[in-house]
């Protein structure tokens, strides 16, 4: 399919999800690599591992093309499509879960570090971030690195918007706990890994 | 009436805090905006918060150091859609709802099915000696063009209880991938992936307990050579 040059990014998605429900593959294969970077960094949050991320993110785009036609284009296709990862991310964390028990946190991704903040702080986040239940820190994902409203989430999330808010607010809330060098604190730090 | 006063603010001091995430990602409207920027100016507990999940905003927004490899990935996703889409036009494929039907429904499903891998296995066997016996063909009709698909070097037949995740990882690890089929007989067209011999991915398949039959096909002869 050929789209016009000047198109938002919201258009494009549903032009391209429009011709994927005709059964058009090459239009899936521009959809999935539009957005495969983005739920790759998602879905990152709760597995290092990235035959396990790639393994969602197709099951994900299975799903697309099964059920693209169901579509009503009453949210926005990116809100679908993450939701559907975010689904198929907690089914296959839970179905983990059950044959492996927790995860050790030193399984996650250090992310790279942004040279203006501060390392030590990069420590607290990242020690934080692993310490919250995968709920809460995809809701924080969803917030602080996606970018998308409260609305947008209990559409991802297939929660009330009561849900959502209350997940965000225990994640800041042991987050606090975690991280006291983000309030300015002198706090203990975990020994750093040379 | 203090009291009143001291209720409310705290009500505000509740609701304001719980669009603070909001406000620092830039999804609250503008009136939710105004007021998160009132508050905050008199409440030292707002205040210190906002910057706290600003800090948080900002050390999230980091990009991980992955190596992303999406182009590898599709490539997966397609094989995938090729057996999915193979396995659904084929004649023999149970329909979808058989799954919701009775039990009784459920067994007559699943003993067509038996009867149509036993017919699949046993025409496998049949092509096995048919192909043995031509090895060698001594003439060839051209009324009856032999439709091989293109690249296909191994035939397959896999057990009708292999899922498509282990039929991909099955081909993946052989190198292999699938150009057409099944078959009414249940047979899979098979071409190399790679520059990989095809004994080995012969061989790879028939280790697989779920391959019921693998043999290699013999090389279509030039058009030229045709008599």
């Amino acid at each position: 399919m050929t789209l016009p040059a000047k198109i938002s990014p919201k258009e494009r998605d549903s032009a391209l999800l429009v011709a994927v429900a005709a059964g058009d593959r090459r239009a899936l294969e521009e959809l999935y690599l539009g957005y495969h970077r983005r739920l790759a960094r998602f879905l990152s949050r709760f597995t290092p591992r990235y035959e396990n991320i790639e393994e969602i993110i197709n099951d994900t785009f299975m799903v697309v093309w099964q059920n693209a036609n169901d579509f009503r284009h009453a949210s926005q296709v990116s809100t679908w499509i993450i939701g559907i990862a975010y689904r198929t991310a907690l089914k296959s964390f839970r179905r983990q879960k059950n044959h492996n028990g927790e995860r050790s946190l030193e399984d996650y991704p250090v992310p790279t570090v942004d040279p203006t903040f501060d390392a030590e702080v990069h420590d607290w986040l990242k020690h934080g971030l692993n310490q919250l239940p995968v709920e809460q820190r995809l809701t924080l994902e969803l917030a602080y690195h996606m970018g998308h409203s409260l609305e947008e989430i209990a559409v991802i999330t297939e929660c009330p918007v009561g849900t959502v808010k209350a997940r965000m607010y225990h994640a800041r809330e042991k987050l606090r706990q975690y991280l006291p060098a983000l309030s300015g604190a002198s706090p203990d730090l975990p020994s750093r890994t040379e | 009436m203090s009291h009143q006063r001291g209720s409310d603010h705290s009500l505000e001091h509740d609701e304001v805090s719980s669009l603070i995430p909001w406000y620092v990602n830039d999804t609250v409207d503008v009136h939710e905006r105004q007021r998160v920027d009132i508050h905050v100016a008199t409440c030292a507990v707002c205040r210190e918060d906002l910057a706290v999940q600003n800090r948080i905003f900002e050390g999230m927004e980091a990009q991980p150091a992955l190596d992303y490899m999406p182009v590898a990935s599709l490539k997966r996703l397609q094989a995938r859609l090729d057996v999915s889409q193979a396995r659904s036009a084929a004649p023999q494929a149970p329909p979808e709802p058989v799954r919701r039907e009775t039990w009784r429904g459920g067994r007559m499903a699943a003993s067509v099915g038996a009867l149509a891998i036993a017919i699949g296995v046993l025409a496998a066997g049949r092509w096995v000696q048919f192909e043995a016996r031509v090895k060698e063909p001594s003439y060839r009709t051209v009324t009856k063009a032999t439709l091989r698909p293109p690249g296909e070097v191994i035939r397959a037949v896999f057990s009708p209880t292999i899922t498509l995740e282990e039929l991909q990882h099955l081909l993946d690890e052989a190198q292999l991938k699938i150009v057409s089929g099944p078959t009414e007989a249940g047979v899979y067209s098979l071409a190399s992936n790679s520059s990989v011999a095809v004994h080995s991915s012969l061989q790879q398949l028939r280790r697989h307990s779920a391959v019921r039959f693998a043999e290699e096909t013999v090389p279509e002869p030039e058009s030229g050579n045709l008599p």
